[in-house]
């Protein structure tokens, strides 16, 4: 579903140009897990951004379900990233005076839900990372875990086709990591593409594809049976 | 509407954020809009038209008959009683009546202590030509001399504690008037027929007494009264109707353009005359200004209250140009929301939705703000300049555009940095 074409991105300051990816091929299939590893500056969070159309690119093409994402206006990029995209950050980037359930809503309401539709998802993405009894807490009062828990929540509320993950554990202790871990393995399970940055070893064993960026490239791509494939 | 409410919250949660920059916002905002205001409202009842029907069929003639000789001098701006008859000895005008004001003493009778009052002197015509409401009684009956006056509404309270008192018997400086009118409120703003003695800001005279009488009772103007020769100063009054004193004002009503031709040429021909008969030494110089014009023909004062608006405008300026900063600020350091609303899938319609609502919150705060100090504001310009405190009442119209105003510069303070905010990178501040 994700095809990526020569895919060629530069930054441009006025001192320098940085080539943090450099004419890249990437086919990811429905379904897939992979995991995304490769040195501090190697371009992973560039990739993941441009994935997630929150960032443009300089050359090559970038097909989502075989249309082309090049040349669509803010509103169909908008509403692209509304109805296929969930993103989980590192920082899980909550609305700190914001309630868990309110947190979760944002999405909803970008896509004009309407308030019953809007409350029936918020509840079933909060019963599956289990913090139902939680929705009226502030972010402030979770834990670490719970936060990322509820990122999630907000990023699958939409039932996006695809997750994208940039270090979702990288602020959590080992614990509440594996967590996490397991809650996106069964959200996998359930059919949705995640690609996961990640400088965990073991969690890129887990995953059922490793991809490794070095220097803009990717250089190995190691080819798994698809997670869900695995296990069907 | 459910989702207008739901902009409203987030507004209000992010105002919440950080309380004292926004109020400090609202605050400078609401400072150069309330001086502005005050001034604006000050600007515009002085720049109004208080008889829009008649502004350009009311005329003000002047001529420079005076005995010397003078290159490029204006006319003088008040007449001498002779002139006048000069004037008047025209049909053209369908309506006509000199006038003065004077300073008095009024009582209902000799054990009273006196009320000081402001007199107007004029003719029959004064009251039809400057749409006088009459409350009980009637106007004069001819232009004559006789000792009957009209009294303001209030004047009438006051003297009387009514208003129906036609037929009432009082005392002006000690001589017995009855009264055959009283007036309804009435208050031309400005009060264009006394703009020559710049005089025009301050409110309705309260006793309205004929022209003829006044010089028979040697009453002077309390405005504006010049001579142009050597008369000796104590004799002027007494010599009023032959003498040299000039201190008329004279109003002549011509509704059609031929009327105006007419008159004008009827001016020129008196001043030739007047030149054959050796009493106008110098060029001739014939003013006929319409009382739409008047102020700005007299304008002494307009530079100093156009100053005064150039620097509240530029003091606005500022305020907003402060108070767009202070925003931006608040913007910035709420940047990363815009981008993580980006990522969950706003568009960029969708944010300026929300920022109509904040803007719509800025204006409401401000416009209370800015309301309270433009109230303050006038009340303190009354105090410092009583004589203007005619001008410091709001009207619909005005209220409107200083709506409009504060929604525009809301607008503006958040319009920048809103756009700035929405359209910054979004990679970067998700990351931190
Ligand atoms: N907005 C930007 N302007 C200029 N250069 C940038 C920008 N964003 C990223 N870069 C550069 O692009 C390269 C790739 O950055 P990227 O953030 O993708 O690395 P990363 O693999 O995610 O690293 P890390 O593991 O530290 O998160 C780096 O050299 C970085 O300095
Ligand atoms: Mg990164």
């Amino acid at each position: 579903m994700i095809k990526l074409t020569n895919l060629t991105k530069i930054f441009r300051t006025e001192l320098i140009e940085t080539h943090a990816l450099r004419e890249v091929n990437l086919q990811v299939n429905e379904g897939e897990f992979a995991a995304l590893t490769g040195p501090s500056g190697s371009g992973k969070s560039t990739l993941l951004n441009i994935l997630g159309t929150l960032e443009n690119f300089d050359a090559g093409d970038y097909q989502l379900d075989g249309k082309s994402v090049k040349g669509l206006s803010d509103a169909a990029l908008s509403r692209l990233r509304n109805e296929k995209i969930g993103f989980i950050f590192q920082s899980f980037n909550l609305i700190k005076d914001f309630s868990i359930f309110d947190n979760i809503e944002l999405p909803l309401r970008y896509r004009g839900l309407k308030a019953a539709q809007r409350k029936q998802r918020i509840e079933q993405a909060l019963e599956l990372v289990g913090l139902h009894a939680r929705r009226d807490y502030l972010p402030g009062q979770l834990s670490g875990g719970q936060q990322q828990r509820v990122a999630i929540a907000r990023a699958i509320a939409g039932t996006p086709r695809i997750l994208l993950a940039d270090e979702p554990t990288g602020n959590l202790d080992s614990l509440m990591a594996r967590q996490v871990m397991e809650l996106l393995e069964q959200i996998n399970q359930q059919g949705c593409t995640i690609l996961m940055v990640t400088h965990d070893p073991d969690q890129a064993r887990r995953a059922g594809r490793h991809i490794q960026i070095i220097d803009g490239q990717l250089s190995d791509t190691m080819l798994y049976e698809p997670f869900a494939a695995q296990s069907a | 509407m459910e989702q207008f409410l739901y902009y409203i919250k987030v507004s209000l949660v992010s105002i919440k954020r950080a309380p004292l920059p926004y109020a400090l916002t609202i605050f400078i905002l609401s400072v150069g809009l309330g001086v502005f205001f005050a001034n604006a409202t000050f600007y515009y009842q002085l720049n109004s038209d208080p008889l829009p029907a008649k502004s350009n069929k009311l005329f003000f003639p002047m001529m420079l008959i005076t005995p010397y000789d003078c290159n490029d001098c204006r006319p003088p701006r008040v007449l001498s009683y002779a002139n006048v008859q000069k004037l008047a000895n025209s049909d053209i005008p369908s309506a006509k009546a000199a006038m003065y004001s004077a300073d008095g003493y009024a009582r209902l009778s000799s054990s009273q202590p006196p009320t000081p009052v402001v007199i107007r002197i004029t003719q029959r015509d004064f009251f039809a030509m400057f749409d006088v409401p009459l409350l009980h009684g009637s106007f004069w009956a001819d232009d004559g001399g006789r000792f009957e006056i009209l009294l303001s509404r209030a004047m009438a309270l006051k003297l009387f504690g009514r208003t129906d008192v036609v037929g009432e018997q009082m005392l002006l400086d000690d001589k017995h008037f009855s009264v055959i009118g009283v007036l309804n409120h009435w208050q031309m703003l400005p009060r264009l027929y006394d703009a020559n003695g710049r005089n025009h800001l301050s409110p309705t005279e309260d006793i309205f007494l004929p022209l003829e009488t006044g010089y028979d009772l040697h009453y002077l103007s309390k405005t504006n009264s010049q001579t142009f020769d050597s008369t000796d100063y104590r004799k002027l009054s007494t010599e009023g109707r032959t003498g040299a004193l000039h201190q008329l004002q004279y109003w002549v009503q011509l509704d059609t353009e031929t009327q105006q031709q007419a008159y004008r040429q009827f001016m020129l021909n008196l001043a030739n005359d007047e030149k054959a008969a050796g009493r106008h030494p110098a060029p001739i110089n014939n003013q006929l200004t319409a009382m739409r014009d008047i102020v700005s023909y007299f304008g002494d004062e307009s530079g100093d209250i156009q100053a005064f608006a150039l620097v509240t405008l530029l003091f606005l300026l500022v305020c907003l140009f402060n108070a767009s900063h202070l925003s931006l600020n608040r913007y910035l350091s709420n940047q990363y929301e815009f981008s993580l609303r980006r990522a969950l899938g706003a568009s960029r319609a969708q944010l300026q939705l929300q920022m109509l609502a904040d803007v719509l919150l800025m204006a409401l705060f401000t416009i209370v703000g800015a309301l309270l100090t433009g109230y303050v504001g006038i009340k303190l310009m009354n105090h410092l300049l009583p004589g203007n405190s005619l001008f410091s009442s709001w009207d619909i119209p005005l209220l409107l555009s200083l709506l409009t105003i504060t929604l525009v510069c809301s607008y503006l303070v958040t319009l920048y940095p809103s756009l700035r905010a929405s359209f910054g990178t979004l990679n970067q501040q998700l990351k931190e």
